[in-house]
């Protein structure tokens, strides 16, 4: 008996998450994809009761009810007086999302089995706005309140199961306030994607050091590195390398530049390493990981891929990052 | 505070407000109950208490109270259905959620139930006092909705009150046009049993002394306002119970019926309407002679008694017609003047006998109900609130002995001096007179304008009326009471409104409630139908109605989403925004406008494309503008440079 009436339940569950989904999709055949900055506009903003919504309507149908009953003119005013709250509680929580500016996603990638983030960066164009919520696909619901002006900053942890790429293809932005009664909301198809290195594990010990002169300038300080110079600034990166002397002078936006005297480098070699796929990469993650946390120069082998070596955070960066996409097309 | 404890705190004091609003339609156990737990789930949310840790056990417990507590509504009421049961059980429902309350949804629901309880005490009481407290309660509600449903958030509870007050104006437009056009029905769905308030007025029988205690009340029977000029004080006879039947002490109304006789109208029409209070009877007042029963559904009985079928538990108006004067266009039945002859020929035999000796002194029965009135007259009868008690025989008692009376009294005695010798007559309990409200344009009926008087039958007249109190007492008829008998009888209201200054503020507020009530209260379908012949739609229905609600509602709808609009546009830019507005303003003039998702440097360059010889200047304010606002901690004499270079800008 109960077995039935949860089988039940759970079946009405899948049901409505097939809705869910088949509203989400046709919501984003309907929008088409976004490119951020984007203002949140009417057209897109989509908008239901919450279930304290429907319970609400519930208490003003009986008071109308009671009200026509006994021909109650009181009870029939709070019913209307109630009525229009209901009405204009819906406008507001529509107001809440509309004109809301997303002005960028951006990602914080991390190891596979850790929490990755997707950081959604929002502005209030005009008024103070309360508990708007971000949301992903297996993120839980992150509320960001937003000043008049200004931006606000949602971080959503993202469980990054396995390794490799994972794209999000939507954010959901949604919002009760202020009464709890309507839930707005709406899609930002602005795809972007979470890389998820492999673990770092393995306990072979890594190959030995090569040695040579001397290497291109890098932004990066690990420690020992000489200041070269300024060169332009390019996308991606730092606003913290910035030589923001430099651009208050007029001169441009230019970034500050090192090179490293030291000569000797490892390469790691994917095929040195025998097992699995998963598990060599695993093993030139966690050699990768120990070579920087020592600060040392190393080069990656992934044949056909090869990096220079090289050190540093962005050096890192971007070995783990030729791992996690390792096999992909 | 913790945005829980806020939640919590705000859900229980709404719940307090609305258990109080129906204090007076629940036991004082079930309010006892709903305070101590409110009060207890305060001092928690405000941290004084430590918060109870549920264990299994509880749960048990839990719902071994709840069973006892609709044992307890079940024994006081003896029923769950009605108003007053449903209301005490709907608090101690609400005041058992708080007790367990731990999460939001509780909260909520706790203040679902204040909603439920706001509705049970407007069915109960809805006179304009109570409006102001209705709609505090509803403001509450909805602000504590706001912070239940945003516990988390940064929201000030200030910004809380402020919005909900601001939704709740906006409603009032609609709620009022709801009220006017959205269609009403006539009847009920269903009914629930009322409980059998005890009111003060008029009963269906009448014993000596029985009407002294009634005008000792100071409250109103009713309002009447009049269409026309309203007739004269004496004339201003409101007739209720018609008492048919005596026996010897006690005049009663008896279930019998006969055909009585067709009446003449003569005169002008009389239009009123009368707003009457609740009596918890049946009996519907008009003015003597009314033309036919106000309403349909009402009954009128042979001796022109209206009733309705369910007692006045609320207060009701309704139209009626009446003559001054009438006249029978044929002879009593013989069933009726058997009936309205019947006598005890046992009791009060000096009445009887003075009634004999009189009516041999005279031709005619009109001859002798004069000679009869003389007698009252000459006599010594005294007129006195404070008659002394009656022996069995009261009529007997009242002429001979005591001599003085009440107009019950002397009602009683005329009528049976009349029947000992074979006049048809009947006693008439009703009120007499009424206080005119200037401010309202209308009387006020009050319980303490209670009379009764005599009616007999005179034939090619038929049912004459005769006031016996008249020539005891000739100037009650036109002036109050205690007008007549002097202040040291006077119930406390009236005393109070012979101030001048309190007597008006006394009738201005009742000018008031009368307007609510008439205008507000009584509002009905036949009053919408009334609204919409006045905007000029002839014959107008319920379709007419429907079409009104639908187009208010889209012009409100419309007007919503305009001043919500309008407001969210307004912006307040600070001195580094203003500056870069009026940038692109002036910059608007030789180039196509910034696009919005166009960053400032962007746009800089393009108009820079467009105008070398200002393409410097462009872009240095772009560039101080983008450092300015994305900078780190902007300094006021780098914003004052940014205006100087905006205002040098020119184009």
């Amino acid at each position: 008996m109960l077995s039935a009436v949860r089988e039940r339940l759970s079946f009405a569950s899948t049901w409505r998450q097939s809705l869910r989904r088949y509203a989400a999709d046709w919501a984003r055949r309907r929008q088409g994809e976004d490119r951020l900055p984007i203002t949140i506009s009417t057209r897109r903003v989509y908008i239901l009761p919450t279930r304290g919504g429907m319970a609400f309507a519930m208490l003003l149908f009986i008071m109308l009810l009671a009200g026509l009953n006994y021909s109650n003119s009181t009870a029939l005013l709070i019913t209307f007086m109630l009525t229009g709250f209901g009405l204009i509680a819906m406008h507001l929580t529509h107001r809440n999302l509309t004109g809301v500016v997303a002005r960028g996603l951006a990602t914080g990638d991390a190891f596979a089995g850790e929490h990755g983030r997707l950081s959604v960066t929002l502005e209030s164009s005009g008024n103070a706005r309360f508990g708007i919520e971000c949301e992903v696909e297996g993120s839980p619901r992150v509320a960001v309140d937003l000043r008049e002006t200004g931006s606000a900053r949602a971080d959503l942890p993202l469980l990054l199961e396995k390794r490799g790429r994972l794209t999000i293809g939507r954010v959901k932005l949604s919002t009760t306030f202020p009464f709890g009664l309507f839930h707005a909301w709406t899609y930002l198809h602005a795809p972007v994607s979470l890389l998820a290195w492999p673990v770092p594990r393995g306990r072979r010990e890594p190959p030995a050091e090569a040695a040579s002169g001397g290497d291109a300038p890098s932004v990066h300080r690990a420690g020992d590195e000489e200041w070269v110079g300024l060169r332009e600034f390019r996308s991606g990166d730092s606003p913290r390398q910035v030589a923001w002397g430099a651009y208050a002078r007029g001169r441009g936006l230019l970034v500050k530049t090192y090179q490293s005297p030291a000569a000797h480098y490892r390469i790691f070699d994917l095929a040195t390493v025998n097992g699995s796929v998963e598990s060599r990469l695993e093993q030139l993650s966690a050699w990768i990981v120990a070579a920087h946390a020592r600060g040392e120069r190393y080069g990656l082998n992934l044949a056909p891929l090869e990096i220079a070596p090289d050190s540093g955070n962005e050096h890192r960066r971007r070995c783990l990052d030729a791992l996690a996409l390792y096999g992909e097309a | 505070m913790q945005g829980e404890a806020r939640a919590q705190l705000s859900a229980t004091l709404v719940f307090i407000g609305a258990a109080l609003l129906v204090a007076g339609q629940t036991p004082v156990w079930t309010l006892a109950i709903a305070l101590a737990c409110a009060v207890w789930r305060l001092l928690i949310a405000l941290g004084r208490l430590p918060a109870p840790q549920l264990r299994k056990g509880m749960r048990f417990l839990f719902g071994a109270v709840t069973a006892l507590l609709v044992g307890g509504v079940l024994l006081s009421f003896r029923t769950l259905n009605g108003l007053a049961a449903g209301t005490a059980l709907l608090t101690l429902m609400g005041a058992l959620k708080l007790l367990e309350s731990k999460s939001r949804r509780d909260d909520a629901i706790a203040i679902g139930v204040s909603l439920f309880l706001l509705l049970a005490a407007g069915l109960g009481n809805q006179t304009l006092l109570r409006l102001p407290l209705y709609l505090l309660l509803l403001w509450g509600a909805c602000a504590a909705m706001m912070i239940v449903a945003h516990a988390g958030s940064t929201l000030p509870v200030r910004a809380a009150m402020r919005l909900s007050a601001r939704a709740l104006l906006m409603a009032a437009p609609l709620a009022a046009a709801c009220f006017l056009l959205f269609p009403r029905f006539s009847g009920q769905f269903w009914a629930l049993p009322r409980g059998g308030e005890a009111t003060v007025g008029l009963s269906d029988e009448m014993s000596p002394g029985a009407i002294d205690k009634l005008v000792a009340e100071y409250d109103p029977a009713f309002r009447v306002r009049f269409e026309g000029p309203p007739p004269p004080p004496d004339a201003r006879y409101w007739r209720g119970p018609v008492l048919n039947s005596f026996d010897g002490f006690t005049w009663r109304r008896a279930p019998r019926n006969y055909v009585s006789a067709p009446l003449e109208f003569l005169g002008e029409p009389l239009r009123y309407r009368v707003t009457l209070e609740p009596t918890s009877r049946n009996w519907i007042f008009a003015l003597d002679t009314v033309v036919d029963r106000p309403q349909r559904g009402m009954f009128m009985s042979h001796d022109r008694q209206i009733t309705r079928p369910e007692p006045v538990y609320e207060a009701f108006s309704y139209d009626a017609v009446s003559h001054l004067e009438t006249r029978a266009t044929a002879p009593l039945s013989v069933l009726g003047r058997r009936y309205e002859t019947e006598l005890p020929s046992n009791r009060n035999p000096r009445a009887l006998a003075l009634a004999r000796e009189l009516r041999g002194t005279v031709a005619s029965d009109a001859e002798y109900a004069r000679v009869a009135l003389d007698w009252f007259e000459r006599n010594g009868l005294e007129y006195t609130l404070e008659p002394d008690p009656t022996g069995l025989d009261s009529v007997d008692s009242v002429l001979f002995d005591t001599k003085r009376g009440f107009c019950g009294h002397f009602a009683s005695a005329y009528a049976t001096l009349m029947r000992a010798v074979g006049v048809p007559a009947r006693v008439v309990t009703g009120y007499l007179g009424g206080e005119w409200n200037p401010i309202g344009q209308y009387f006020i009926v009050r319980q303490s304008d209670a009379h009764a008087w005599t009616e007999i039958w005179l034939e090619g007249k038929g049912w004459t009326r005769i006031d016996p109190t008249a020539v005891v007492a000739p100037e009650r008829l036109r002036a109050g009471l205690y007008d007549v008998l002097g202040d040291a009888s006077a119930p406390v209201g009236l005393t109070l409104s012979r101030y001048a200054w309190l007597g008006s503020i006394a009738r201005a507020w009742d000018g008031a409630n009368q307007w609510w009530r008439d205008r507000v209260l009584d509002f009905n379908l036949r009053a919408q139908l009334g609204f919409l012949r006045n905007l000029g739609i002839e014959a107008p229905d319920w379709r007419h109605l429907g079409w009104g609600f639908a187009g208010a509602l889209t012009l409100w709808l419309l007007w919503v989403a305009f001043t919500l609009r309008r407001s969210v546009a307004r912006v307040k830019p600070d001195r580094i925004a203003r500056a870069w507005l009026k940038a692109t303003r002036k910059l608007a003039k030789v180039a196509p406008p910034r696009a919005a998702s166009e960053g400032a440097m962007n746009y800089a360059a393009r108009v820079a494309a467009l105008h070398p010889a200002i393409a410097a200047e462009v872009r240095s304010v772009a560039e101080r503008y983008t450092l300015l606002r994305f900078g780190p901690n902007p300094r006021s004499e780098d914003i004052a440079a940014l205006e100087r270079e905006v205002s040098r800008l020119s184009v």
